[in-house]
């Protein structure tokens, strides 16, 4: 069993994200919930809250309840209420219908199309690493589907009541290789009722699947995606500069890119250029000759 | 990449989304045999996929999806003034396929689009009725790999081949297909034509590592520009563009010499040469992803396109004609 280890994430309400990945995993109902609870070792968040939230180890798990429309929500809380940054990690996971009978029951199915059966709108992830997965068409319905009512029109390969809210919702603050819907086939359309010890244990069996992805995402993310540490400190620079020099916002703008510009290019910050912390300006003619100083240095 | 990098990576082409319209096309079902172990994805438009909002284009670069469409509306573009037109009053370009295989890091395709994907146009039948009709009144210069490398392509979508077939009966058409691959077996067993061009890129060895990634080197690239000319192709050399990197003096000094020891300058139709250059829009959008030396030079801009500073920018042309001068004569050579 591969094991994702991470610091924990502290402050969930801090304006200031760290660099740490965060996984957030929205399920339908605690059933879905429950083996990703016990097997990440996630505990109860008591803030007040609308949704059952669990977190622990950078994992966010939050339980939406059923509907299109909750899974929406649910989704933009999380990644709203707990700062979710463009590195982080959205997965929805939970049980679907298969339409034909092409998948068995247990399944597990990495959506590489999503559709939302009434608005029509469909959605597509970057799938962009190697997974151990089937892949499948999700469509997305606002009621239970049966075999007996199945409408002409329908594209999917499964169906399920979440997918199509969760991803909506979750690729507006995400990039869309960060963004995912894992389903287990449960039935063919022909369920009479829903058993929670069955749904657990086929989450629990999907388990290994599924930490295989946030694994790779993981290296995606942090393989690909990692700025220097010159370029992180550039909107403190900024900052700090704009206020000894009195510049514009136009100004405080091109310095960013010209700072930037020039990290890239050199590899490190000019020399000269905390000399500028330290002026005195009187007038918004010396301003213009600070600011034409920093960029005839930045521009070399 | 590394193999590393490679191991946890979809390979490329691992998905081909397909449009509905395009499944019972010919050259879909070429490209769906040749890729059996992909999956499939059906969609309406392929804009559904090609212009996400959310995409990451650097890291689609690693792992790039294939995406089968049918064009409609227009197929021919007026050459842009920032090409050579190589003295053709009609100059024109079309575009069976949108992105290229190849990661050139100053690639203006990055700026121009916001997927790495690689969308194919099924089609091409349409695109020929389209140019039949224009060549009943005019001359065609026609720029076939503008926004791609159809040879980089061929062995999944014959475009090159089918493009060279269809020209061989077009007398006022002239095409140039324009490439850094070493494919040239691709085009082996065609009958070379005088209104075809095949067109190379080269560029220093030392450009081609720094930035023309996953590009086959300098010398390979002439070994295949060398079989072209023993089957009779005309071949047309681009150094284009031309960096100003540092110790770019004597990189390109060396590099031309290269080139003419290898190549016999008499057999090259002509060379094409241009700094660097791009579309002022283009690089604000590359700049976004790409963080690199190229998208972070100081360039200066005239009439919306960002180039080199222009002393520097003579010094560069004037430095290339110069070296270019102990080889062909200068009416072989176009400047832009």
């Amino acid at each position: 069993m591969l094991k994702i280890t991470f610091k924990i994430l502290k402050a969930a309400n801090s304006n200031r994200r760290s660099e740490l990945l965060m996984i957030y995993i929205v399920t339908a109902f605690h059933a879905e919930a429950k083996a990703l609870i016990k097997h990440f070792g996630l505990k109860k968040l008591y803030e007040p809250s609308k949704f059952q939230i669990f977190s622990g180890n950078d994992i966010l798990l939050i339980e939406s309840k059923e509907g299109i429309v909750k899974s929406s929500i649910a989704t933009t809380f999380a990644l709203t209420k707990f700062g979710a940054g463009e590195k982080d990690i959205a997965l929805n996971i939970g049980i679907c219908g298969a339409v034909e009978n092409a998948f068995s029951k247990g399944d597990v199915i990495l959506c590489n199309k999503i559709i939302n059966h009434y608005s029509k709108r469909t959605f597509y992830p970057d799938i962009l690493i190697q997974h151990s997965m089937k892949e499948a068409t999700l469509e997305s319905f606002m009621h239970p589907v049966k075999k007996d009512s199945l409408p002409l029109e329908i594209e999917g390969d499964i169906v399920d009541m979440e997918g199509a809210g969760f991803f909506e919702a979750a690729s507006i603050f995400l990039p869309l290789h960060n963004v995912h819907c894992i389903k287990i086939v449960y039935d063919f359309l022909d369920f009479e009722k829903i058993d929670p010890t069955e749904v657990e244990n086929l989450i629990k069996q999907s388990i290994p699947h599924i930490e295989n992805l946030i694994n790779a995402l993981l290296k995606l993310n942090l393989k690909f995606c990692n700025s220097t540490s010159e370029i992180d400190n550039i909107p403190l620079l900024v900052y700090k500069l704009k206020n000894s020099l009195h510049l514009t916002t136009y100004m405080t703008n091109e310095l960013e890119s010209l700072l930037k510009d020039y990290v890239i290019r050199h590899k490190k910050l000019p020399d000269t250029i905390f000399e500028f912390f330290e002026v005195q300006i009187n007038s918004k003619k010396e301003v213009k000759n600070y600011f034409d100083k920093l960029r005839k240095i930045l521009l070399s | 990449m590394t193999s590393s990098e490679k191991s946890f990576l979809a390979k490329h082409f691992s998905h081909v989304y397909v449009e509905k319209d395009a499944l019972s096309y010919p050259v879909t079902i070429k490209i769906l045999e040749n890729l059996r172990s992909s999956q499939i994805v059906k969609i309406d438009n392929y804009k559904e996929v090609f212009c996400r909002a959310g995409q990451n284009y650097s890291l689609q670069e690693k792992s790039k999806k294939l995406i089968l469409a049918k064009k409609w509306g227009e197929f021919l573009y007026p050459g842009p003034s920032i090409c050579h037109n190589f003295g053709y009053s009609n100059f024109f370009y079309t575009s069976n396929i949108l992105n290229c295989i190849y990661r050139c890091e100053y690639c203006f395709l990055k700026g121009m689009y916001s997927s790495a994907n690689i969308v194919v146009f099924v089609n091409i039948e349409d695109y020929f009725k389209e140019i039949d009709a224009v060549l009943k009144n005019k001359l065609l210069y026609l720029s076939v790999s503008y926004e791609t490398d159809l040879l980089a392509l061929e062995k999944i979508v014959p475009f090159s081949s089918a493009w060279i077939e269809y020209a061989a009966s077009k007398q006022n058409l002239t095409i140039e297909i324009r490439t850094k691959s070493t494919n040239f077996q691709a085009l082996e067993n065609l009958k070379p034509q005088d209104n075809v061009i095949l067109a190379w890129t080269l560029s220093p060895q030392e450009i081609i590592q720094k930035f023309e990634h996953a590009t086959p080197s300098l010398s390979s690239r002439l070994s295949a520009i060398k079989k072209a000319i023993e089957n009779n192709w005309k071949v047309r050399l681009c150094i284009d563009p031309i960096l100003a990197i540092e110790g770019w003096k004597a990189i390109y000094e060396n590099f031309l010499n290269q080139v003419f020891k290898e190549l016999n300058p008499e057999r090259i139709v002509d060379i094409s040469v241009g700094v660097f250059r791009i579309p002022k829009d283009y690089l604000k959008r590359m700049k976004k992803v790409f963080a690199n030396e190229i998208t972070s030079f100081p360039y200066e801009e005239s009439e919306n396109i960002y180039t080199y500073p222009k002393e520097l920018k003579e010094e560069m042309i004037n430095t290339m004609l110069l070296i270019l001068g102990n080889f062909v004569p200068s009416s072989k050579i176009f400047v832009i």
